[in-house]
């Protein structure tokens, strides 16, 4: 069954057109404005219900000329991840308005919760590369917000500009990495269909593959596209931003930092794992994502702060599932899919609990909090069915994906000759997953033991705040007791469509009747996390150490190492390039532009003389008398202005060499242009003969300045001499075909003689529009710069109006200074 | 600058200097010409005025305003009135454009009517392009006189 390109378009859309009514609806709703990004949800939710079992793509033209349309592709896969965005959205925004009460700036809140909600659905479903890459940005704009949005706390404000900063780069190696993809799959997916057709090229994975490899390309885009995964999915060693992004309100972490953006990387990975399945992929998913997920699990374990825990453990799961789909065996697909399905549940529940711990007692610290199942009994219940779960043990949810991941890192050398990594990966995943029961465990002994004096009195939480997470603790123990449900609802079609062989085959899940390696690894990890247990706090205590000792062995650090140093570098150069002195100003723009200039004639060959060029030729040159005579006068004023000893000689000497461009543009025929020159130097003479009065009589300039000054202008000159040199020769010989087009097409169409004037307001007065728009904005830029200028600073002006007259003085003699430097 | 020489010269020249850029704006689209060049000879024109006159000459002896003599350039100078003009202009140009589109023409085309016997020009040319002209010449006007009389002001 085909997909509905209405109601595709509508899930989409809805969200962000809500979105932008957002201040509207609070206005006249206030904080209940959750309730009505819920129905969004709900809404959005129940439209991708209707499509469910529908596979195919439906597109709408968006840019034709570079075949980038609004395209999109249904499948299993893209609706799990779709119906679990809008699902968990719709229980994250009911959480919303009782645990943002009395938040300001809520506005903001609900809008950029809403817009995320649009762009996460939209990333399932795209099938366009151009499309999914602006979903994908449009992810981290909207976490950028919200994890800033107590826009006065530093800390906030630190962990946002971290998140985007990794995020919004990753992005980017994406974007390289989809241009190279679209580059290759050209030939592949033939005319009448699009390069960026992510479906057509899902279509012929081994075409695809081979292309690539023929081009060179294979591994470039397989690491391009890994890094974007792993800064989107926080895999070491680009994990570290996940956890400062704690800094947001709670419902926002249980939405995008657990159950839905983090999971972008891990979406994309299992959506183009046909394409790139190979040894290489193996080693490179594998062994990111076990490490992640072993990485991450000790700084879980070495946490203060519970919501720190959980940041720290979504890591690690998601490490999990990137190594899940890093086996390309059936077994890695089975992984990947069902866990990514788990783990949604039980985190957001969690971090919905998180958010009900701090709320109620005002503390997330780990060793203030104990004892909790007296005054919450209700979120302790909840809490032991979710955190279990996460520990994977049985017969909870957690335990059947983990499962599934043992058998995989166990059958891996089945599929390809891994070396030494054969019996390393099994020895990882069962070494990270101890410390994920160990780490488990202590969240659930939030509920257990004494309640710690400070604790006096807990308030329960009120009903509409265990609502969501008492939904999503069901949904998991539903899974845990009958995972074939899961599977025969969703799970199985996001396998079917991420497989490597298209095959159909049949997933079971289930608990363990005999003996298998991986029965006895989950028993080794379960058995050794329990019986570390007892000693957790002198583990918690070992590895914290470790970074105390070593910094540089915190990917944090290289962080802010990298950003001081940028900031600092920054400054650097920007006191050298604009110091506020004009000279300054105008070495570096006239060097650039020379530069530049001169960089793209040897980049095209054109400085290279034309063969044939004979110098008899220049004897020939066929001068009239009277253009001779005006540029020799032009020459002749140049020199004047040079030896000129005030400056009001040179500007009227300067003035005089363009009067004799202007005339040399009559004599060349060309009295639109000449008309213009004579207008603008006048008035430019006038302007300068107004500022002259301010600038000093006389200033000293040291030797080294000349010099610079010197060589600039011969650099300007030359290249100047060399462009007219080079594109007068390039003309055409005789009238070009534009030439005669505007010819032949003035009268007739424009209705005008003047073919300038035709051209500049007519043909082309699109960029004549452009040029109007520089001015204007020009002088906006020159008003605000100099009206505006003693507005942002109030104490400048008091400083200014005491001074009186002598203020400009002043500022001069400051500025005669600058130059003497 | 304001010597009696200056002033009297003034007298004479901008009147006819405003009146060329207005026939340059007018007959650009057949002879020489264009908004551009009327809108910089038309601001040449106000500038002489401010040298000849000094910068409060338009508020106080034309538009009989009151304003505090001094160098600061204050928010009741002409330059309101200038930066309008060039939001003006903008807002002329960009409507132009827009007009073809609503008669299912791209963006910016532009047509004209031949008007004949006409009285003294017998026949006329009316382009639909002298409109988008007009929104050049006030941009150009209002954005050169806003930086002139900002700048001025210093």
């Amino acid at each position: 069954m085909p997909p509905e390109l209405s109601v595709v378009l509508a899930v989409v859309t809805a969200p962000f057109a809500v979105a932008g009514v957002t201040p509207l609806l609070i206005r006249s709703l206030g904080e209940k404005t959750g309730y009505a990004g819920a129905a969004v949800a709900a809404f959005c939710f129940a439209l991708l219900g209707t499509q469910y079992g529908s596979e195919g793509t439906v597109e709408l033209a968006w840019i034709p000329s570079l075949e980038v349309a609004l395209r999109f592709y249904v499948d299993g896969w893209a609706l799990l991840f779709a119906l679990l965005a809008s699902g968990i959205g719709a229980l994250v925004f009911l959480y919303s308005p009782a645990y943002m009460h009395g938040e300001s700036g809520l506005a903001r809140y609900y809008a950029a919760l809403l817009a995320f909600m649009g762009s996460i659905i939209g990333i399932a479903l795209a099938a366009d590369l151009i499309a999914i890459f602006l979903f994908w940005e449009l992810t981290s704009l909207c976490s950028f917000v919200l994890i800033g949005f107590h826009t006065d706390d530093a800390s906030s404000q630190y962990a946002a500009r971290m998140a985007m900063l990794v995020t919004v780069g990753g992005g980017l190696f994406v974007l390289v990495g989809f241009l190279l993809l679209a580059f290759v799959a050209g030939d592949i997916v033939g005319p009448g269909t699009s390069a960026f057709d992510l479906a057509a090229m899902l279509d012929r994975p081994d075409e695809m593959q081979t292309a690539l490899r023929e081009a060179g390309l294979f591994v470039p885009v397989l690491g391009l596209l890994a890094v974007g995964a792993a800064t989107k999915s926080a895999q070491v060693p680009l994990h570290f931003w996940l956890p400062n992004a704690m800094a947001a309100p709670t419902p926002v972490s249980a939405f995008l930092h657990s159950a839905t953006m983090v999971k972008v990387g891990v979406y994309f990975v299992g959506r183009v794992r046909p394409l790139f399945a190979s040894l290489e992929w193996v080693v490179l998913f594998a062994t990111l994502g076990l490490a992640t997920m072993t990485i991450c699990a000790l700084l879980a374990v070495a946490a203060t702060d519970i919501k720190e825990l959980l940041a720290y453990s979504t890591a690690s799961h998601l490490g999990l599932m990137i190594a899940g789909f890093g086996f390309t065996s059936i077994l890695g697909a089975e992984t990947g899919v069902f866990h990514l399905f788990n783990h949604a549940l039980f985190k957001a529940a969690l971090f919905l609990i998180a958010g009900i711990i701090a709320h109620e007692t005002g503390t997330r610290r780990l060793d203030e909090l104990g004892g909790l199942r007296h005054d919450l009994p209700v979120t302790a219940f909840l809490t032991a069915i979710v955190a279990l779960s996460m520990g994977g043990i049985p017969p909870f949810s957690g335990f059947y994906s983990k499962e599934l991941l043992f058998e995989a890192t166990v059958e891996a050398s089945h599929h390809h000759d891994l070396g030494p990594l054969d019996w390393l990966y099994p020895a990882v995943a069962v070494f990270g997953s101890i410390f994920t029961v160990l780490y488990s465990l202590r969240f659930l002994a939030l509920f257990f033991g004494r309640q710690p004096d400070s604790l006096d009195h807990v308030h329960r939480p009120p009903v509409i705040l265990l609502v969501s997470p008492a939904v999503l603790a069901a949904l998991t123990a539903v899974v845990s007791i009958d995972p074939e449900l899961a599977v025969r609802a969703i799970v199985q079609a996001g396998v079917d469509a991420t497989a490597v062989d298209p095959g159909a085959h049949e997933m079971h899940v289930g608990l363990p009747t005999s003996y298998s390696p991986a029965v006895g690894m989950s028993a080794v990890a379960i058995g050794s996390g329990v019986l570390a247990y007892p000693f957790y706090d002198s583990i918690h205590r070992s590895i914290r150490s470790i970074p105390r000792a070593v910094p540089p062995i915190g990917a944090n650090w290289w962080y802010d190492a990298i950003t001081e140093r940028l900031t600092d570098d920054g400054a650097w150069l920007a006191s050298r390039v604009h110091n506020g002195l004009l000279r300054t100003y105008a070495t570096w723009t006239l060097t650039a532009t020379c530069v530049l200039a001169l960089a793209g004639f040897v980049a095209t060959d054109a400085a290279v003389p034309p063969v044939g060029f004979d110098p008899a030729s220049l004897t020939g040159l066929d001068v009239p008398i009277a253009a001779a005579l005006v540029l020799s006068l032009a020459v002749v004023a140049g020199l004047a202005v040079v030896t000129a000893d005030s400056h009001v000689a040179g500007i009227l000497t300067l003035s005089i060499l363009g009067f004799m461009i202007a005339i040399f543009y009559i004599l060349a025929s060309a009295p639109d242009l000449a008309l213009t020159q004579l207008v603008v130097e006048t008035l430019v003479l006038v302007i300068f003969l107004l500022v002259v009065e301010e600038i000093p009589e006389y200033y000293e300039v040291s030797l080294g300045r000349v010099a610079r000054d010197a060589a600039l202008s011969v650099l300007v000159g030359a290249t100047a001499f060399i462009t007219v040199l080079l594109t007068t020769d390039a003309r055409p010989a005789g009238e070009s075909a534009i030439a005669r087009y505007y010819t032949e097409h003035a009268v007739p169409e424009g209705g005008g003689q003047n073919i300038v004037n035709v051209i500049l307001v007519d043909f082309r007065s699109f960029d004549t529009l452009g040029e109007l728009v520089v001015i204007a904005v020009a002088a906006i830029s020159i008003l605000t710069l100099i009206v505006m200028r003693s507005r942002g600073d109030e104490s400048s002006v008091a400083i200014e109006d005491a001074e009186g007259g002598s203020a400009n003085e002043s500022h001069e003699s400051h500025e005669t200074r600058g130059e003497s430097e | 600058m304001t010597t009696v020489i200056m002033r009297t010269t003034a007298r004479i020249v901008v009147p006819i200097v405003l009146i060329v850029a207005i026939s340059l704006l007018i007959e650009g689209h057949n002879l020489p010409g264009g908004g551009f060049i009327a809108g910089v000879l038309t601001s040449t024109a106000f500038v002489i005025v401010y040298i000849a006159f000094g910068l409060d000459f338009l508020e106080r002896g034309v538009l009989g305003r009151d304003v505090d003599p001094g160098k600061t350039p204050s928010r009741d100078r002409v330059v309101v009135a200038y930066r309008r003009l060039f939001t003006v202009g903008l807002a002329i140009a960009v409507v132009s454009g827009l007009v073809p589109l609503a008669l299912d023409h791209p963006f910016l085309s532009q047509s004209y009517i031949v008007l004949e016997g006409v009285p003294l020009y017998h026949h006329l040319e009316i382009a639909s392009a002298l409109a988008f002209d007009l929104g050049v010449y006030c941009v150009v006007v209002g954005g050169l006189l806003t930086i002139i009389s900002v700048v001025g002001a210093e």
